[in-house]
Parts: C-alpha cells; sequence; structure tokens
C-alpha cells in the first residue's frame, strides 16, 4: 500500500515555500534548545564528577541565589517569547492564503477511510491529488463522519477536517514530485489506510494530466471528470471494449499509443492516426479497414453517440498508452473501503 | 530560610560513613530481634480483615502499590504489542482493529491506572502524614473509600478493555467514539467516571491533611516540597476532575437520549469535546508530573546532602504550573478548527508554562552544586529524571510553538515527546521516589547493585526507544499507525529493540524489591541519614507513625548541619527534625 518515497537522511522533502519557513523555525528552536539542554547537562556532569562524596568534605549550606533565579528566570522567557512570536508569524503564514489562491479552490471531502478531492476545473480523485507546480491552491475541506486531518508532511501543512465545518489550508508547491498524504487525526479502523499521494506535476503535465491525457504511472485511469474519463464510460456503454480489449486482437485492432502514429491499410499505403482518422474509423469504419484486419467494427450514427460524446471518446483513445487498454470484464469498482489506488488488484481496476 | 542563625557552614564535621545503620534514633538501639518483634503497620494486625478493612494510611498506600504494579504490568503489555506490531510497516502480529485496542488499552491503563493514581497513590497516602506529622490522613475512612470507588472503577475499566475493547485512543473524540466506534464506549467511560471520584477524595483528604495536620513548629515554609507538590497536585485535581466527568456524561447522554452536544449532525459541536476534554487533560498531565518533581526534590538533597536550591522558587513553581496549567489546554487544538486568536493566547501561556519547569530544572541542577553525592539507586533514578525531562521539556517547545506545531501534530514527535515527560519524567520520578522510601515501607533494603543497574538498563532503554521516534515524527510519520510506509522502519525497528530493554529494565525491581522482602537486610530507620519526619521513626513505622508527637524546629533540607539540633539542644541525639520532648522554646528563631 505504501510506496515508499524519496527521502534524504533525516530531513524530510521540503516540496513548498512554506515547508522552508517552517524549517527554518525548526531549526532555530533546536538550536537553542541543544544549548539549553547542554547547559543543564554540562552543568549537572560537572556536578556529579566535581562534589561526588569524599571522605571528609562536608557539603556547602547553600539556599539559593535571587540573582540566579532572576537569570534563568528571565533568560528561558526570553526564548521561548521568541518561539511564540515567530511560530505566531508562521501560523499567520498558514493560514492566511495568498488572494490568488482563492481563485484555485480544491475541494477535500473525508470518509472512513478515504479522501475525495474535486479539482476546481471539476476533475474528481481519490486519494491522490495532482498539483502545478508553482501555484498557490487553497484546499477546503469538510467530513462525512468523524475527524479527519489532511496532512501533508512535505508542505509541513495540516488540518483537520471537521464534520459540520469546513476548514481550509494552502499550499505553493515548488517542488515535482510525489509526496505523502496522512490522514493524522484517529478516525478509526483503517485510520493507517487513509493515505495518499500528492503529485506536484509541472504546469504542462498538469495541464495535460487535467485533460486526461497525462498519467503518472501505467494501466491508471484518466482523472474523473475529465474527457478522457467520459470517454472511457463511453467505451464501455458503447461495447467498444468486447472487441477492443486487453485480452485478445483476434477481432480488433488494440488502440494503445496509436495517436499521431502511421497506420497501415488495405490498399497498401499507410495513414496518419489523427484525430480525423480516428473520428472516421468511428462514424465510417469502412473508410480506412487496417491492414490484416476484417471490416466487421459497426458505424456509430450519430443517433448512437453524438459529436461531444465522440470527441470524449477520441480523447480517451488519445490518452490510451501500452497497457492501459481495459479488460473485456472490467468495470470501474466503486470507491469502497480503504485501499489507495496502489493496492488495488489487478483485475481491480485503474 | 535565608535569615542568619548559629548553624553556619563553618562547623567542621566528619560526615560519618554512609552505611544502613540508624543515624538518628529517638529511642534507644534495638537489636534486630527486638525491632523484628517491636509493632509496626505491618505486623501489629493479622488477617484478611485488618488489610481489606484498614484505615491506616500506610496500609492503604501499600494496596494502591500493589494494584497499580499490576495496572502498570497490564499497560505494559500492551505497549508490548503496539511496538512488536511496528516491526513491520504492514504490521507484524496484530490485525488492524487489535492494534487500535492494544494503543488505546495501553495510554488509558496508563494514564488513567498508573500514572494519575501512583504517586498520589501511593507515596502521597504513605508519606503525606508522616511528611507532616500526622498519626493519618485527616479522614482515614474517606482514604480506604477513596481506595475502594478507584478499584472498583479500575476493575470495571480493565474488564471492558478485555471483553470487546475500547480503540478510540485515551483521547475519546467524537464523534468517532460517540457514534462510529463499536467498541465499548460508554461502560469505559463510566469506569474513568468511577475512578475520577477517587482522585478527587483523595485530593480532598490531602489538602484537609495539610492544612489541619500539621505537627508542631511544621510551618508551611517548613513543609518538604513533595508535600507542596502533593497540594498543588491536589487542588489540579479537585477543580479539573469533575470536568472530565461532566464531558463523559455528557457524551453518554448525547449516545443514549441522542442530544446533541458533540454530534454536528444533530445540532451539537466535536469541538466542544476536545475544548473539555483538554481541560481536564492538560492540568492531568500536571496531576501525573507534579508529584514527581516533588518527589525528585527529596531524593536530591538527600543524595547530594544539600539544601534544595531556592526552596521558595521551587514551591512557588509548583504553584504556577498549577494554576497556568490550567489555562493551556488550546495548545493541543491549534489545527482541529479554534479560532485563531484563541490560539495565540494559549500559545503564549504555554510559553509561559514553560518557565516553571524551567526553573525546576535549573534549581535541581543547582542544588547539586557543593554537595556531596552518592549515587545509590534512587539517585541515579533522580539524574535520568533530569536529563530526560529536560528533552521532553524542550521538544514541548517545538510543540507550543503554533507553527511548528503543524507540521509536527499528531506525528511521532507528539509520541516521543510525551513519553518523555511522563515516563522519563514521571516514572523516573517514581522510580526514584520507590526505591527511596522502599526501605522505610517494608524496612528492608534491596540490593545496591542490582538496583543500580536496573536504573541505568531503564534510562537506556527508555532514551534510545524514544529518540528515534522524534526523527520518524519530523519525517511525518503520524501516530496510531499500525500500517506505514516503509521508509519509517528503521526508526520503528530501533525503536522496539530499545523497548525491549527498557522492559527488561522496568521487570527487573520486581525482582529484586520482592526479593529484599525476604533476604534484605534490615534497612535500619533511616539508611539515607534523610532529614525527613518520615525518617525519623522506625521503619516500617509503627501503627500511629510517631511514638509521640513530632516537633519540628528547621526547613526540610538542613542536610549541611547533620547535627544542626545537637549544637542548640545541647547534646540532643535528635536530628533536625526532633521527635518528643525536645526543648520546644530554643528552635523557635529558626526555621524557613
Amino acid at each position: 500500500m505504501f510506496a515508499s518515497l524519496d527521502t534524504s537522511g533525516f530531513l524530510p522533502p521540503q516540496a513548498s515555500e512554506f515547508a522552508v519557513q517552517s524549517d527554518m523555525l525548526f531549526y532555530y528552536i533546536t538550536a537553542v534548545c541543544i544549548l539549553g539542554s547542554a547547559v543543564v547537562y554540562g552543568l549537572l556532569a560537572y556536578c556529579c564528577f566535581m562534589f561526588a562524596r569524599k571522605e571528609g568534605v562536608p557539603s556547602k549550606r547553600i539556599l539559593g541565589s535571587t540573582k540566579l533565579e532572576f537569570l534563568w528566570t528571565s533568560i528561558p522567557l526570553v526564548f521561548f517569547l521568541s518561539f511564540f512570536v515567530w511560530g505566531v508569524r508562521l501560523y499567520d503564514i498558514a493560514i492566511n492564503p495568498p488572494p490568488e489562491a482563492h481563485e484555485r479552490e480544491y475541494f477535500v471531502v473525508g470518509k472512513q477511510w478515504m479522501w475525495k478531492i474535486q479539482h476546481p476545473t471539476g476533475q474528481r480523485e481519490i486519494n491522490e491529488l495532482h498539483l502545478p507546480i508553482d501555484t498557490a491552491v487553497k484546499i477546503s475541506g469538510t467530513s462525512e463522519d468523524v475527524i479527519h486531518d489532511f496532512g501533508v508532511p512535505a508542505f509541513r501543512s495540516k488540518f483537520d477536517v471537521v464534520p459540520g465545518r469546513i476548514t481550509s489550508a494552502w499550499y505553493k508547491p515548488n517542488k515535482e514530485g510525489t509526496y505523502h498524504l496522512f490522514c493524522d487525526q484517529y478516525c478509526g479502523q483503517g485510520h493507517s489506510q487513509m493515505v495518499g499521494k500528492i503529485h506536484v506535476l509541472s504546469q504542462e503535465n498538469y495541464q495535460a494530466w487535467l485533460d486526461g491525457s497525462y498519467r503518472i504511472r501505467e494501466g491508471k485511469n484518466p482523472v474523473d471528470g475529465s474527457p478522457s474519463w467520459e470517454g472511457r464510460k463511453l467505451f464501455f456503454k458503447l461495447q467498444c471494449v468486447n472487441c477492443h480489449n486487453k485480452e485478445s486482437e483476434s477481432r480488433a485492432p488494440s488502440l494503445e499509443a496509436i495517436y499521431k502514429t502511421k497506420r497501415a491499410i488495405q490498399g497498401g499505403t499507410t495513414i496518419m492516426a489523427t484525430d480525423d482518422y480516428l473520428r472516421n474509423s468511428i462514424r465510417n469504419p469502412m473508410l480506412h479497414i487496417r491492414d490484416g484486419w476484417k471490416p466487421i467494427m459497426p458505424a456509430y450514427t450519430r443517433s448512437q453517440v453524438t459529436e461531444e460524446e465522440l470527441l470524449n471518446v477520441i480523447s480517451y483513445i488519445k490518452s490510451l498508452r501500452p497497457g492501459d487498454l481495459p479488460s473485456r470484464t472490467e468495470s470501474t469498482p466503486a470507491p469502497v473501503g480503504a485501499k489507495t489506488q496502489d493496492t488495488q488488484a489487478p483485475a481491480g481496476g485503474n | 530560610m535565608t535569615t542568619a542563625n548559629s548553624i553556619g557552614t563553618d562547623t567542621p564535621m566528619a560526615i560519618p560513613k554512609l552505611d544502613y545503620t540508624p543515624q538518628m534514633s529517638p529511642e534507644p538501639e534495638l537489636t534486630p530481634t527486638e525491632q523484628r518483634e517491636k509493632p509496626n503497620y505491618l505486623n501489629w494486625q493479622y488477617g484478611l480483615l485488618s488489610w481489606v478493612l484498614t484505615v491506616d494510611h500506610k496500609r492503604i498506600g501499600l494496596m494502591y502499590l500493589v494494584s497499580v504494579s499490576i495496572f502498570f504490568m497490564f499497560g505494559a503489555i500492551a505497549a508490548g504489542l503496539v511496538r512488536t506490531n511496528l516491526i513491520m510497516p504492514t504490521g507484524a502480529i496484530l490485525e488492524l482493529d487489535q492494534y487500535n485496542k492494544a494503543f488505546t488499552a495501553h495510554g488509558t491503563i496508563m494514564l488513567f491506572l498508573f500514572l494519575i493514581p501512583v504517586i498520589p497513590g501511593v507515596l502521597g497516602n504513605f508519606l503525606v502524614p508522616m511528611m507532616v506529622g500526622a498519626k493519618d490522613m485527616a479522614f482515614p475512612k474517606l482514604n480506604l473509600m477513596s481506595y475502594y470507588v478507584w478499584a472498583a472503577g479500575a476493575l470495571f475499566f480493565v474488564w471492558q478493555l478485555t471483553v470487546g475493547g475500547l480503540d478510540t485512543g485515551w483521547t475519546l473524540y467524537p464523534p468517532y467514539s460517540s457514534k462510529y466506534s463499536h467498541t465499548n464506549v460508554l461502560y469505559a467511560g463510566l469506569g474513568i467516571f468511577i475512578t475520577g471520584f477517587s482522585s478527587i477524595l483523595t485530593a480532598i483528604n490531602i489538602i484537609a491533611t495539610v492544612h489541619k495536620m500539621r505537627c508542631p513548629g511544621m510551618t508551611w515554609g517548613r513543609l518538604p516540597l513533595f508535600v507542596w507538590a502533593m497540594y498543588a497536585t491536589s487542588v489540579i485535581q479537585i477543580l479539573a476532575t469533575p470536568v472530565l466527568a461532566v464531558t463523559v456524561v455528557m457524551l453518554a447522554v448525547e449516545k443514549i437520549f441522542g442530544v446533541g452536544i458533540y454530534d454536528p449532525t444533530i445540532g451539537g459541536d466535536p469541538i466542544l469535546f476536545q475544548h473539555m476534554f483538554w481541560f481536564y487533560s492538560h492540568p492531568a498531565v500536571y496531576i501525573m508530573i507534579l508529584p514527581g518533581m516533588g518527589v525528585i526534590n527529596e531524593v536530591l538533597t538527600c543524595f547530594s546532602r544539600k539544601n534544595i536550591f531556592g526552596y521558595k522558587a521551587v514551591a512557588w513553581s509548583s504553584v504556577g504550573i498549577a494554576v497556568v496549567g490550567f489555562l493551556v489546554w488550546g495548545h493541543h487544538m491549534f489545527l482541529a478548527g479554534q479560532g485563531y486568536f484563541l490560539g495565540q493566547v494559549f500559545a503564549l501561556l504555554t510559553m509561559l508554562v514553560a518557565v516553571p519547569s524551567a526553573i525546576k530544572v535549573f534549581n535541581w541542577t543547582a542544588t547539586l552544586y557543593g554537595g556531596s553525592i552518592t549515587f545509590q539507586a534512587p539517585m541515579i533514578f533522580a539524574i535520568g529524571f533530569i536529563i530526560l525531562f529536560t528533552i521532553g521539556g524542550v521538544t514541548g517547545l517545538f510543540l507550543g510553538s503554533m507553527g511548528t506545531d503543524i507540521h509536527l501534530h499528531d506525528t511521532y514527535f507528539v509520541i516521543a515527546h510525551f513519553h518523555y515527560t511522563m515516563v522519563g519524567g514521571m516514572m523516573f520520578a517514581w522510580q526514584a521516589g520507590l526505591h527511596f522510601w522502599w526501605p522505610k515501607m517494608t524496612g528492608k533494603m534491596y540490593s545496591d547493585f542490582w538496583s543500580r543497574l536496573a536504573a541505568v538498563v531503564m534510562l537506556v532503554g527508555f532514551a534510545l526507544t524514544f529518540l528515534p521516534q522524534f526523527v520518524a515524527g519530523y519525517m511525518g510519520m503520524p501516530r496510531r499507525y499500525p500500517n506505514y510506509p516503509p521508509e519509517f522502519q528503521i526508526y520503528n525497528v530501533l525503536s522496539t529493540a530499545a523497548a525491549y530493554l527498557q522492559g527488561i529494565g522496568f521487570a527487573m525491581p520486581a525482582f529484586y524489591l520482592i526479593g529484599s522482602l525476604f533476604f534484605g537486610k534490615p534497612a535500619g530507620n533511616n539508611p539515607f541519614r534523610a532529614t525527613g519526619l518520615e525518617w525519623q521513626t522506625s521503619s516500617p513505622p509503627g501503627p500511629h507513625n510517631f511514638e509521640s508527637l513530632p516537633q519540628v524546629y528547621f526547613g526540610p533540607y538542613e542536610y549541611s548541619v547533620p547535627d544542626g539540633l545537637k549544637i542548640l539542644n545541647d547534646g540532643s541525639t535528635n536530628g533536625v527534625h526532633s521527635n518528643g520532648s525536645a526543648n520546644t522554646d530554643k528552635g523557635a528563631a529558626h526555621g524557613s
């Protein structure tokens, strides 16, 4: 379920500007605390060695010192207050998104034990969140059942997702990569399964991902809400999958990775698989017959599939990479239970 | 305390060689045989009824000792299951819900049935009346009732944990606990509710004892700091525990009658629970640690032969912790959806409450300066306490600062932090206290070698168990995860390995302490040559603690003048605290 992610030594990845700011304060407090502890341990060691009992040397009668008490009250107090002030400033940054982030608001709904996420552009995801790099985004969330917590260590960010309230955080990722998403508030049996991934993509890849044509991993579905996702649904509904599937190539050619490649057609010529070619192959399949295949592909008229739907199907076909074609019996699994997409059995989909 | 007096440090005096014979004997020396035959609280009555119906604070203290030790064992077994399961990223031995029940059992048993009652129940009961020079608690029967209320609640609670279990974590956050958990939330809550009454009753008893039962000369400024700490703890218990009871009752009302209190779908607010829960549970961590700090004062002074450095600073810092500790509960909720400005107030107060703890640490360290230190087991535990509590304290600053808490909240950093304060602090203080007063309680001395070894094993095992968890937490590993990403495995394996070592350490006292009951040398009245009133009577003490009413002339820690009163009393053999018919007017000028 958990893939190990890149980590370097004792530091979690810093994938946002806030992570750097947060670590600055962390290092400051660490330095002060190590120094303070060193003073205590030094004195302790000194006293234990110097004043170990010696025969005939009585202990001194020392009752205290107001000066010292003042010293070790005021010096820690000053440092503690500096932690407080800096901490509040940092918190202030964490809870106040920059104005542009409000325009890119992602919604998160936590439920036992999964994260349902919707992009401002409508795409939906489960237990995963794809984000564009260098863009401030706001994440607003609530819960369907118990209290959860949407935590991303790489962004040093975390907020409780509370039923009956909407809470939020914001990020501005600045490093491409894949990072952990944890539920940090104990929520029951599947608490530790309520985990996911944050993918930070370049702007181009993020756009491609929104369209459904960019996917991080093989065999993964296009994102819910994208044209490709709609096309995938039609691919099943229109029974395309009966012949175009991953099990057999006896009746129909594979559709994986054919976009913008040359296809051999009957008559000894080749043709570039453009959008137009794909459209013709569905509306009027007899126009170009692939070399070596029987002309059994039925024509889909406008009454069976509208032009808009056709665009979605084409978008889906364009997005297919090697290994992406679904199997004939496959259906989109209902997103129940605690499994992340990584762990679902191959037969289960994605 | 600082008034000039005739007891100067300029009186050179040979420090008597440390041995296990009584240093100050208010009565004629007795042979071991006579000592055995002399009636003490253990042997003056026999039979089961003489124990179960006893109103003797010392016997009740021993009953607490046996009970909390058993519950500690339960909690430790649960901890062992949790740590063993975490060896593998996919969970080594437990199913998910078994793990959840195991960590909940560990947390609830250790907090409600061990850490909260252990020092007030055992040492508080046994020692507070003796330290103030009283025959018993102010309300001996209430004291017995308090034990039975606690035992009944605790047994009921443990029963509920074993049949069906509880999987909410010790925090019991709704709506999970009120609507979604299928475990015994209601009955477990009832168990906690009942044990709460015991806390309140014990606290009332201790406060009344300190106010009304002090012997002549025992002014507030001469109270041992352990008594001050118990007093501060008792005040917190009386003020905070009812809030926990109310919180649990409201949870039950919502669950049984469907009244919307915490559940947002019927008009409640889950954050309300968190406010009320932490209003109790944050002061509760001071209920746990303050008595431990009190023990440390007694042990450090005794084994360094010193006055406590800054008696007033130490005493008032306890009071400061008790008062300000009530106003910091919201620092558990920076990310829970409480208001931003409310959070700021809590963060500021949190930084302020850290100061008295720092003051204490510095004062303890300074107490050692100029001492004549010996390193028996109680002292090693006390030094271990300072070492570990310092780490526990400074790591709390990361969590009290609002900005860094965002990242660290609910991670293993928090786990490591509070184990450093609660186990590294409280557990080590408890061991220090148990080893310090064991000879007084039982009249027997345990093995010097094994007890020192156990202290070192515990210290090393404990430190190594929780240090890797700071790193894992900073890396982002969330708490309460039976399964976790494989990159955290290294920290968990290190932690579990050290936990086994620590487990061996905690098991060792069970052997040599029980062994000492049968094979131990007679301890004598005052084996550590301590100054407290409890040491001025026989070991084990007689049924009524003192042969005659003690009279106090000095503050509690006049170690540097072992025969101070001798100077005053012209040859009296009495120590700093004098028993019986000592000349009362001579010491009047001396005191705190």
